[in-house]
């Protein structure tokens, strides 16, 4: 029998795949984007501007914040009490939202809450999260006035939302055969999520609560100078926007820079603390 | 003595799981074999009722498991224990804190929530680890344990609520041979000092080996229900008779 020989045929040319819709709607932002950006640019006031003197001015501010950081109208002691006022508005808010979340998690998580309760629980926490945290701080500071009681309000009722979905999502990764075999052996509800939830969602829940500690720490710089609820977030606000004083704002910049590091440092040991 | 009577379980998908069982387990080994969604598992817990059956009687001495209340449930279960394919063990702790989880039912609601041990049921729980094999082993996490070792930690964990009766989820299923005969030996020895083993089993050497009862269900129906010597080809036949027809199509 003679073999075949064989006949080399030409791969087929790759066919242009026409866009999809949702590439289509993209490209169609973009370049309405571009388009409103470009009518910016050209319709500008820019007769009162000189450009060199911007950009030296720039230069200098950038310089005495980054270079020369330096005390302004504040002292030493009024910035870190602002600074410590700042972390334990995140640390309040944080646990706050952490107890009251894994209770609303127990009825938001299939295992334990009936499927209606769940996805009412859902619906509900995804509505709280779709608001900035920075605006329920605003309703609440309409509410009962601005200050820090609006802040720890706004900034727990977000946390909560936030926390409810981690921790049950968190929950539901628990094999429910293991809650089974607490239940055999005659513990009650509470017995099985302490002996049998707990040890098995304790790392997760202890490092979603640490990420939003973070983003709290951030909010609540944020809510300090954008809601009024003073922090170290009130002092920058008023070197920066009332003051013009940059060596201060270079300052607390490190200042917030410096704890930003020292929370990654915690995160990371805790980490490999929790999964070792 | 645990005696069922009139047992029916039909699954939310309208599969029948259990059709009109009547059995009465006596101390000893006793098997209940069958094939795959022939409803052993379904018998095993509606025993202790993680699995709730319609209608029927499930009654341990004198007292009725299937209409009993959250509180008369929580201590009838106290009494039962039970040990599973998959261990269930929570795998983060160590093997110690595994086994004292089979007291918690005893305890107070308040000791229990503090996971509050007397010296007592922590020397026990030591004591039935070096009885399992596993002295050595009290502090390790349950993680980090073989397969077979973790079936001894849930057999731990079951005779630390001193249990009248164990009830065996295809306990030996995911087991090596030797682990397998140290799971059975033991079970057996626990049999003698007269603790009721139910055992749900795959293989019917095992069950014809170890087992001084046998129990065939096939359909949610109990086909088959005597000692392990009348076991017979005809016996095996009516208990595997749909997976006969299914291997012959």
């Amino acid at each position: 029998m003679i073999a075949k020989p064989l006949t080399l045929t030409r791969a087929p040319q790759p066919q242009k795949r026409p866009l999809s819709r949702a590439q289509r709607a993209t490209r169609l932002l973009l370049l309405a984007l571009t388009a409103i950006s470009g009518y910016a640019l050209v319709t500008m006031h820019t007769d009162h501007l000189n450009w060199a003197t911007a950009f030296a001015s720039f230069w200098h501010n950038l310089q005495l914040m980054i270079v020369h950081p330096h005390l302004g109208q504040d002292s030493w002691a009024a910035l870190l009490q602002a600074f410590a006022n700042t972390i334990a508005l995140a640390m309040l808010t944080t646990l706050l939202g952490a107890f009251l979340a894994f209770f609303l998690a127990l009825a938001t998580a299939r295992p334990f809450a009936p499927k209606p309760l769940a996805l009412a629980m859902r619906s509900l926490m995804a509505v709280i999260r779709a608001i900035p945290t920075i605006l329920w701080v605003l309703v609440y500071a309409t509410v009962i006035g601005l200050g820090n009681e609006a802040a720890v309000v706004g900034l727990t009722f977000h946390s909560v939302a936030y926390l409810t979905k981690a921790f049950a999502e968190a929950m539901e990764t628990v094999p429910p055969a293991k809650l089974a075999a607490l239940r055999a052996t005659g513990c009650g509800f509470w017995l099985t999520v302490r002996h049998a939830l707990w040890p098995e969602v304790r790392a997760s829940l202890l490092s979603w609560t640490f990420i939003r500690f973070e983003i709290n720490f951030t909010n609540a710089v944020a809510v300090g100078a954008a809601a009024g609820t003073g922090g170290i977030g009130y002092n920058l606000f008023m070197a920066s926007a009332f003051n013009f004083d940059f060596q201060e704002v270079g300052l607390i910049v490190y200042l917030l820079l410096a704890f930003a590091i020292c929370l990654e440092f915690v995160a990371v040991r805790m980490r490999k603390h929790l999964t070792h | 003595m645990l005696t069922i009577a009139g047992l029916n379980k039909t699954y939310p998908n309208h599969k029948r799981g259990l059709e009109a069982v009547n059995v009465t387990f006596a101390p000893g080994v006793t098997a209940i074999i069958g094939p795959s969604g022939a409803g052993k598992t379904t018998l095993l817990r509606s025993i202790n009722r993680l699995i709730t059956p319609e209608s029927g009687s499930v009654r341990l001495g004198d007292q009725e498991i299937r209409t009993a209340n959250a509180k008369a449930l929580r201590k009838i279960r106290h009494r039962i224990g039970m040990i599973f394919q998959d261990y269930n063990l929570i795998e983060e702790l160590a093997a110690i804190d595994n086994v004292l989880h089979g007291c918690l039912g005893g305890k107070t609601w308040l000791a229990g929530i503090l996971g509050h041990y007397t010296a007592a049921e922590q020397a026990r729980a030591y004591e039935l680890l070096a009885e399992v094999g596993l002295a050595d082993f009290a502090t390790q996490r349950c993680a980090d344990l073989s397969g077979g070792q973790k079936q001894r930690v849930g057999i731990a964990r079951a005779l630390m609520q001193s249990p009248e009766v164990i009830l065996c989820d295809e306990p030996i299923a995911s087991l090596d041979p030797a682990s397998t005969q140290a799971v059975m030996t033991l079970l057996g020895d626990l049999a003698k000092r007269g603790i009721m083993i139910i055992v749900n089993l795959h293989q019917v050497d095992i069950a014809r080996q170890y087992a001084d009862h046998i129990v065939g269900v096939n359909q949610g129906r109990i086909v088959f229900d005597g000692p392990t010597a009348g076991l017979n080809d005809a016996a095996l036949a009516a208990i595997y008779a749909k997976e006969a027809v299914a291997e012959d199509a």
